[in-house]
């Protein structure tokens, strides 16, 4: 549908906060017909003018446009999601005890990878999520099979979601020896270079942080490791990462996934870390672990990136996980008391890339003409309801396609 | 007596599936069940046929759950089915109380009808007893009170309630005691009450009053408590001795009890001997924004424990959505309950302790002659009910279809 040109007709934008006393007690909203080209926004007048045109309309009814969301943390190779029911066993030796099932699940579990994968990127389009990053194992015991399975299931949903994958060496790059896997997931279909625990599970922070580093050079590639080594442990790792970071000269292209460690130190010691992060642009992906979550509010005021993931939707992981980055988010506001409207309103930003369609002073700044068309149409008022009360989607729409729902 | 009816090919739990002394897995079997008088009378297997001409109704292999228990929540409180408002930031609860009082009676919904709203919303998750506060202090008087029995009164014969007199600005602060004494005789069923400490300022007199409004009322108790480490403790310490004295064992409930999740644990289980003695049941909302009580400990040193939802949509805050079964998810998940039995075991919180199986595995549930309440869920067995949030597809309370609907086959 390239080049194609239509007009959205009464769609509801958010136009500004409204004040009382100098408080934010409101959103106000006004409607608007928004004019979509080549996957691109290039009109937006208010519904006040008749709209006179040849090309084709389609009615948003009033829904609230918001940016279509983003899921930065999905594990789609491994998932149960779709088959049937299996809750996770008790865990005696920890993440070891993890890793021994794969070996056993993994192989199994290859003949429905993919189909599995398809049926859980459904889930996360129909929640409003046209972005995503998968972490996909990639070691001795299944080699590039799940990297494979990811690739068919994400050509399946080409046009409807960009999906960007992680090859993730989850039983330790040194550990299992997967260096050369990984290398070769990076030539064939996985843009990031992935890691776990260079402490815990690697044994050698320093030889596990300059491996993946120097993949990520070789490859031009950007990293995002999955970090749950707790307190100072933890802490120490972030800072030998962002150290290498800058003598990489890779500022902007690292994440650290769940960075567990910062939900373990005090508030200025988290500052200090933050300063660092923000510093070499190291993102922090958060699943907002309800039992154990880092300070992510007081991350973002100190100018590190913080972004939301689901995770594990149903896994030998984790029985939880809903695929809702909306749901994740309100989630986010429950658990910081993220209340009032401008802080609920605000929080939408953790799952769209930081694109809210109001800034903190209440200015319009999304949509704008030249912005991608990825949005998200829901039944609601405003942000703020959207994030406190998992509003339901309507319909989903990637570079100007409808993906999702109906108009 | 009715002649009653059948509901066939309903999948029960039977058992758990072991592997190396491991549990892997939920059994479950699918029987015919003959509902008669709002009891289920008869437990068939599915194999064996129905030999009378009564009425049919086809569960197609759904698991039955026993239907959920709401334990918290303020039918008066909600501003479900009014417009999106959110929270306005304030810095004490004082304030908060003065935004209620203004906004409440000032919305453009009634009382009732946003009571019916959540209701209604209990009934299509599976919710068929609710217990709720309501808001009793002068300026209100029992206004709230006659509202929210008027939409329970609506959902007569759909879902039994409870109703706690709740002065929500203080027993003693507001001067509520006569108002709530009045709403006891009114047929209201729990004294309620809230930080005899940091709002009555006294936690003597303030349990006190509450304890003697009980004796008199014939009454339960159900206090907010709010108040944090050991001066929550002391408090609970308080009403478990007063508790006893009058001789309210298993009559008096501690919602929130936030106390129990600042002390460590040792000390938890010492406390929870004290309550489990004085029969006082915690109920919790599984917060998320703060410590709350360890409740797997608790339950497991005896005291009686359930969930709430509490906040739905309010001045208070703008989350929560009625769903209880979504509530027991969340307690699973952030206690990291997440093999097979804990999860199953979990239902038990929103059920008033009816899980289908025993923690061994024993069927318990449902039983001839028990009461034919029963939410039929898209899930294989409760654990996965419990982690995945199951679709809830019909609900019956006391034989009655009150949510949902099932294939009638009429023969």
């Amino acid at each position: 549908m390239a080049g194609k040109t239509y007009w959205l007709t009464n769609v509801r934008l958010e136009t500004g906060y409204q004040y009382e006393k100098g408080l934010v007690t409101g959103t106000d909203t006004e409607q608007f017909h928004v004019r979509i080209e080549n996957g691109t926004i290039k009109e937006i007048v208010s519904v006040d003018k008749p709209l006179i045109t040849d090309l084709p309309i389609k009615d948003a009814n009033n829904f609230l446009m918001l940016p279509s969301f983003r899921d930065m943390h999905i594990h789609l190779d491994k998932t149960y999601y779709s088959g049937p029911w299996k809750a996770p066993t008790i865990p005696s030796k920890g993440i070891i005890t993890r890793l021994e099932e794969e070996e056993e699940l993994l192989p199994r579990q290859l003949p429905v990878a993919a189909e599995r994968a398809k049926n859980l990127l459904d889930l996360l389009l129909r929640a409003g999520s046209t972005h995503i990053r998968t972490h996909c194992n990639v070691d001795p015991i299944i080699g590039l099979n799940n990297l494979e399975a990811t690739l068919q299931a994400m050509e399946a949903y080409k046009g409807k979601a960009s999906v960007e994958v992680v090859a993730f060496p989850q039983h330790g790059i040194l550990r299992s020896q997967s260096v050369s896997l990984v290398r070769e997931a990076l030539q064939n279909g996985a843009s990031l270079v992935g890691g776990v625990d260079p402490a815990s599970l690697d044994g050698n922070i320093e030889k596990s942080l300059q491996t993946v580093m120097e993949l990520a050079v070789e490859a031009n590639a950007n990293i995002d490791l999955h970090i749950h080594d707790p307190g100072h442990l933890g802490i120490f790792t972030f800072k030998r990462l962002a150290a290498l970071t800058e003598e990489a000269g890779w500022q902007g292209k690292v994440t650290i996934s769940h960075a567990l460690a910062l939900a373990d130190i005090s508030f200025e010691e988290v500052t200090e870390v933050a300063e660092i992060l923000a510093h070499q642009g190291i993102s922090i992906t958060s699943s907002v672990p309800i039992g154990k979550t880092i300070p992510i509010p007081l991350l973002q005021k100190k100018g590190v990136n913080v972004s939301l993931g689901d995770d594990s939707i149903t896994d030998h992981w984790s029985p939880f996980g809903k695929g809702d980055s909306l749901e994740k988010a309100g989630m986010l506001a429950e658990r910081f008391s993220l209340s009032d409207e401008r802080s609920l309103g605000q929080t939408l930003g953790y799952i769209t890339g930081g694109i809210t369609p109001l800034n903190t002073e209440g200015e319009q700044i999304w949509p704008k003409v030249g912005d991608h068309a990825d949005f998200v149409f829901v039944d609601t008022s405003c942000s703020a309801e959207a994030v406190a009360r998992r509003a339901s989607r309507i319909a989903v729409f990637y570079k100007g396609n409808l993906v999702v729902g109906a108009l | 007596m009715s002649s009653g009816y059948w509901l066939t090919n309903v999948t029960l739990e039977t058992g758990y599936q072991m592997e190396n002394d491991a549990i892997t897995g939920t059994k479950t079997k699918q029987n015919h069940l003959f509902i008669q008088d709002g009891k289920i009378e008869k437990i068939l297997p599915a194999l064996e046929s129905i030999k009378d001409n009564l009425p049919q109704k086809d569960a197609k292999g759904l698991l039955a759950l026993p239907s959920f228990v709401e334990k918290h929540c303020h039918l008066d409180k909600t501003l479900l089915g009014d417009r999106w408002r959110s929270v306005t930031s304030v810095n004490s609860i004082f304030k908060r109380l003065e935004i209620e009082k203004k906004v409440l009676p000032n919305l453009e919904t009634t009382t009732q009808e946003r009571a019916e709203k959540l209701l209604n919303n209990y009934l299509t998750t599976g919710v068929t007893h609710v217990r709720t506060h309501v808001d009793i202090y002068p300026e209100v008087g029992l206004k709230n009170l006659v509202e929210v029995k008027k939409a329970l009164q609506t959902f007569d014969g759909k879902l039994s309630h409870e109703i706690v007199a709740f002065p929500q600005h203080g027993l003693l602060r507001s001067n509520a005691k006569h108002l709530v004494r009045e709403a006891l005789r009114q047929g209201v069923n729990y004294v309620g009450g809230v930080d005899p400490a940091t709002v009555d300022g006294d936690i003597e007199t303030s349990l006190h009053q509450m304890v003697e409004l009980a004796v008199e009322g014939n009454a339960g108790i159900d206090l907010h408590l709010h108040d944090a480490d050991y001066l929550g403790v002391y408090t609970m310490k308080k009403l478990a001795q007063l508790t006893k004295e009058a001789g309210l064992q298993d009559k008096v409930a501690i919602s929130h009890a936030f106390g129990l999740g600042d002390i460590p644990l040792s000390q938890v289980e010492e406390i929870a001997e004290t309550l489990a003695d004085a029969g006082i049941t915690i109920i919790t909302s599984v917060p998320i924004n703060r410590k709350f009580p360890p409740i797997g400990l608790l339950r497991e040193k005896g005291v009686a424990t359930a969930i709430g939802c509490d906040n739905i949509f309010d001045v208070w805050s703008p989350f929560g959505n009625g769903d209880i079964l979504e509530r027991a998810g969340r307690l699973a998940e952030v206690s990291g309950w997440v093999d097979e039995r804990s999860l199953s075991q979990t239902l038990s919180f929103i059920t008033d302790d009816k899980a289908p199986l025993d923690p061994h595995g024993k069927q318990v549930w449902p039983r001839v002659g028990d009461d034919a309440s029963i939410v039929f869920v898209e899930a294989s067995c409760s654990a996965e009910a419990v982690a995945r949030r199951a679709k809830r597809v019909t609900t019956i309370y006391k034989g009655e279809v009150v949510s949902g609907s099932l294939g009638l086959h009429e023969k």
